[in-house]
């Protein structure tokens, strides 16, 4: 079966339609584009899995993409096809519906989106409960917080990059890297793109 | 002592909280109230990797330095320490036993008092603990809430309109509280009713376990009364059914050594003078016998059996006669039957000075 993201490839990963919260509403897909549709609605800041408004958007921006925005994504590495009974999978930590349960750990906080389909049965016998819903106090909002936390992401990101560029002794780009990781450092604190 | 960097255990006073000198101290030997939160943009620390867990750290770090905690705290590298030393945060109440058995990049930051600890990597990415001595839910919750409201404004903290702070564990989500009273139930184990206090707990969902030992038998008759429910509560709510049901479980406890001393009052003399004596003359001393007879002197320092070994002396012999410090205070690997006669000449020191 072909991928029914960017039509060419063939389908390796079954994703479904949650927020439809049904098995049926079911997208075959590549590899490659799986890493763009986690990318794309995490970037988003999408909730759940993709919906078939999520693909469509996915394909125009595949058709439409520099090749150079590609290549930024994560290789494919151990992306393996999810069983149907597994589902829903977190896209930011690929927490499976299947591992939850056994582990009875989240692993990040988009995990409480992504499973909330499945959650309040389990909510409202732990905490006996019910709606098993907030009640108590928020965070204060943290101007700059956020931004230091996305520098601090792509700090890591780009340790990571600085290494494998060091080891392909490609000396150019390790050392943009390391100007970058330097700023960075110093407290400029506003993300920028890779270099 | 190197690896605790800056930090010497022994010339360090123990937690504050030790003190014995707090509300229903007669009972009550403290009461923590502790904050899980996480950082907003990174997975769990079960799901993150090395570098991930770095970062976070990094960031933790960061953020309690930036923000005014106490007038002086005390920052260490769990990766730096050895096994002995983290043992002995453990036994101090500064971290958990999980965190201290963990793996990877995690730390803990603790006030000079040992009152505020925080734990960076635990479970979740931040533990905030905050420990008073005595019945004191209010002021111990005012304190670690102070905190939580510093750090949130350096660090955006993972949370859901729904289902408020997101922790790693479902019991812990909402607001990410609880709260844990040690109480010392002497009179309520003799006569066997902690069973029932055990089950009453339950129902009003609060738990009760013993500190130390396995199951029911709580070694040195120690428990821990915690709120389970974190979700669909205010953290007032907490706090109110907390001092709902921890003060019943305490006058009830009141209430058999009153029952004990007035109808078997030669039996608790004897079994706290016995105790007494056999600590002050013991030439070796397990840790569980150390801490049942160390039970017995207290409940008789509590009936006034006993006047001339101070509260606070118990507690802190409580903690001291603890493996990893006598193991840390020794230098030396102690084999089991070194440290017991170690054991047992700590406990006759601190027994005999606390004597004038
Ligand atoms: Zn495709
Ligand atoms: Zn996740």
């Amino acid at each position: 079966m072909d991928c029914q993201c960017c039509q060419k490839k063939p389908a390796h990963i079954r994703v479904c339609d949650i927020e439809a919260n049904t098995m049926s509403e079911q997208f075959n897909v590549c590899a490659d584009c799986w890493i763009f549709i986690k990318r794309y609605l995490f970037d988003h800041a999408r909730p759940l899995q993709p919906t078939r408004e999520v693909l469509q958007e996915v394909r125009q921006l595949l058709s439409s993409q520099e090749p150079k925005a590609l290549a930024k994504l994560e290789p494919p590495g151990e992306i393996t096809p999810v069983p149907a009974e597994s589902l829903p999978v977190c896209p930011e930590c690929g927490m499976t519906l299947a591992e939850f349960k056994h582990k009875g750990r989240f692993g990040c906080a988009r995990d409480y989106e992504v499973f909330a389909a499945h959650l309040d049965p389990l909510l409202e016998r732990i905490h006996d409960v019910t709606p098993p819903r907030h009640r108590g106090g928020r965070p204060a909002p943290a101007p700059g917080a956020d931004e230091r936390v996305n520098a601090s992401r792509e700090l890591s990101g780009l340790r990571e990059q600085l290494r494998a560029a060091v080891a392909e002794e490609n000396y150019e780009l390790a050392a943009r890297l390391r100007d970058r990781i330097n700023e960075l450092e110093r407290g400029n604190l506003t993300p920028g793109a890779n270099p | 002592m190197s690896g605790l960097a800056g930090f010497d255990c022994f010339a360090h006073p123990l937690g504050e909280w030790l003190k014995g000198s707090g509300p229903d101290s007669d009972v009550v030997i403290s009461t923590r109230v502790r904050l899980a939160r996480n950082v907003r943009g990174f997975p769990f620390t079960g799901r993150a990797s090395a570098g991930q867990r770095a970062e976070v750290l990094r960031l933790c770090q960061d953020a309690l330095h930036r923000v005014h905690l106490e007038k002086s705290v005390i920052t260490l590298d769990l990766q730096q320490l050895g096994e002995i030393e983290r043992d002995i945060l453990v036994e101090r109440h500064l971290i958990s036993r999980e965190l201290a058995g963990a793996e990877g990049p995690r730390g803990v930051t603790f006030g000079r008092g040992e009152m505020l600890s925080i734990m960076v990597n635990e479970e979740d990415h931040l533990r905030l603990q905050w420990i008073k001595s005595g019945f004191d839910p209010d002021r111990a919750f005012a304190a670690i809430r102070r905190v939580d409201a510093a750090l949130d404004k350096v660090l955006p903290i993972a949370f859901s309109e729904q289902y408020g702070y997101l922790t790693a564990c479902p019991t812990n989500v909402g607001t990410g509280m609880r709260i844990s009273v040690m109480v010392h139930l002497p009179a309520l184990t003799l006569l066997d009713h902690v069973e029932k206090v055990f089950k009453a707990a339950g129902r009003m969902n609060h738990a009760v376990r013993g500190l130390y030992g396995e199951g029911t038998r709580a070694f040195g008759d120690m428990y821990q009364i915690s709120n389970q429910a974190t979700l669909g509560r205010s953290e007032e709510d907490i706090l109110a059914s907390v001092k709902a049901i921890v003060p019943q479980v305490l006058e009830y406890e009141r209430r058999m050594r009153g029952e004990l001393y007035t109808e078997k009052r030669e039996l608790v003399e004897d079994k706290a003078l016995r105790a007494l004596a056999l600590l002050r003359s013991a030439r070796r001393l397990s840790v569980q016998e150390m801490m049942g007879h160390l039970s017995m002197v207290r409940l008789g320092i509590d009936l006034k059996v006993i006047t001339d070994v101070t509260m606070d002396t118990v507690n802190r012999l409580f903690i001291l006669g603890q493996p990893s410090h006598l193991q840390a205070e020794t230098g030396a690997t102690l084999t089991p039957a070194e440290r017991e006669a170690r054991r047992a000449e700590l406990v006759r020191g601190k027994l005999a000075t606390a004597t004038n």
